[in-house]
């Protein structure tokens, strides 16, 4: 009877385990990372669009007449889908908005690499100086992407209120 | 049923990416309205702007504010034109910090200076750019609140504001 019980024990452990690595863990554990990242990259900037500006201009991506708009409604937008991210709410649309954003961020390092332009990063903090970009730059960005693929594939199979 | 279901949610998506894209731009914009310095939805980026400084309209002061924040001694004024220049009148209480010898003089002339106290530099003339250049200069060095008043110097004497 006694090891009967060590048995039982040993059972509850690994269906925990598995419990814990596929979904109930996991899947929050990436948006609140994601949603936290999101939401501490636009606060400076939301304080500071004028500085912000200056980071978008320097890109020199958008044509001039696009600068303060995106400047404007950029930093916005990431606050919002962090706090989408975090609370769970939309989540579709927020992790596939969250995982362009961070392609169209990636791709736009990754092309003034190439292109030689020796800018502000300006993804955390819209101080000059402090962020220059660099090849570790574009790889931590581009990092952020492997818990917004993961959430991406996985929330296909996540069960959801009222389906 | 797998199936559906994933394509039940990303037909979700295509409303709520534009609905979220809708949500941001109206926060946005409104806060951008509520705030004192609020941005121009479309900035002059043109060359000729962006000589006068990488954020001209941004650091700009008007003489009203300016001269609000020297009433209430809320702002250190820093002189930007030479030391001679500086002797032969400045802005009351203003400091002297030559842009021409800002590398020599720039720890002297900011010990006493607090980094989150307001600086408005000023030089003469509508296009003197010394101003514009020693603010991001000070900026670059840490001070937060910097601003300039463009063609300060003559601006102020036509104000009747005190000199010294």
């Amino acid at each position: 009877m006694k090891a009967y019980g060590i048995r039982m024990k040993r059972i509850e452990v690994s269906e925990n385990k598995r419990t814990w690595l596929s979904q109930t863990n996991l899947l929050p554990a990436c948006r609140l990372f994601l949603g936290g990242i999101f939401i501490y990259a636009s606060l400076d900037k939301i304080f500071k669009p004028g500085l912000f500006a200056e980071v978008v201009y320097n890109y020199q991506i958008l044509p001039d007449v696009l600068v303060n708009l995106m400047a404007l409604v950029l930093p916005w937008l990431e606050l919002v889908l962090g706090l989408m991210l975090v609370a769970g709410f939309w989540l579709p649309g927020a992790v596939l908005l969250s995982t362009l954003l961070l392609l169209i961020f990636s791709g736009s390092l990754i092309f003034n690499m190439v292109r030689g332009i020796n800018i502000n990063c300006g993804c955390f903090s819209t101080e000059p100086s402090t962020d220059p970009i660099t090849w570790w730059t574009v790889m931590r960005d581009a990092s952020f992407l492997i818990p917004a693929f993961y959430l991406l594939l996985a929330n296909r199979t996540e069960k959801t209120a009222g389906e | 049923m797998e199936s559906f279901r994933l394509i039940h949610k990303w037909r979700r998506a295509l409303w709520q990416i534009p609905a979220i894209i809708m949500v941001a731009g109206a926060l946005a914009l409104s806060s951008n309205n509520l705030r004192k310095e609020s941005l121009p939805l479309v900035g002059d980026w043109s060359a000729a702007a962006s000589l006068t400084t990488v954020s001209g309209e941004y650091l700009d002061i008007s003489i009203d504010e300016a001269a609000r924040l020297f009433r209430e001694q809320a702002a250190v004024f820093m002189d930007a034109r030479s030391a001679a220049d500086y002797e032969k009148g400045h802005i009351q209480g203003a400091l002297s910090l030559p842009w021409q010898d800002v590398d020599r003089l720039f720890f002297s002339a900011t010990a006493g200076v607090p980094p989150d106290m307001p600086i408005i530099t000023y030089c003469d003339g509508e296009t003197c750019n010394l101003s514009h250049d020693l603010a991001i200069f000070l900026r670059d060095m840490g001070f937060e609140n910097v601003k300039v008043l463009v063609n300060g110097w003559t601006i102020w004497k036509n104000t009747n504001l005190p000199v010294d």
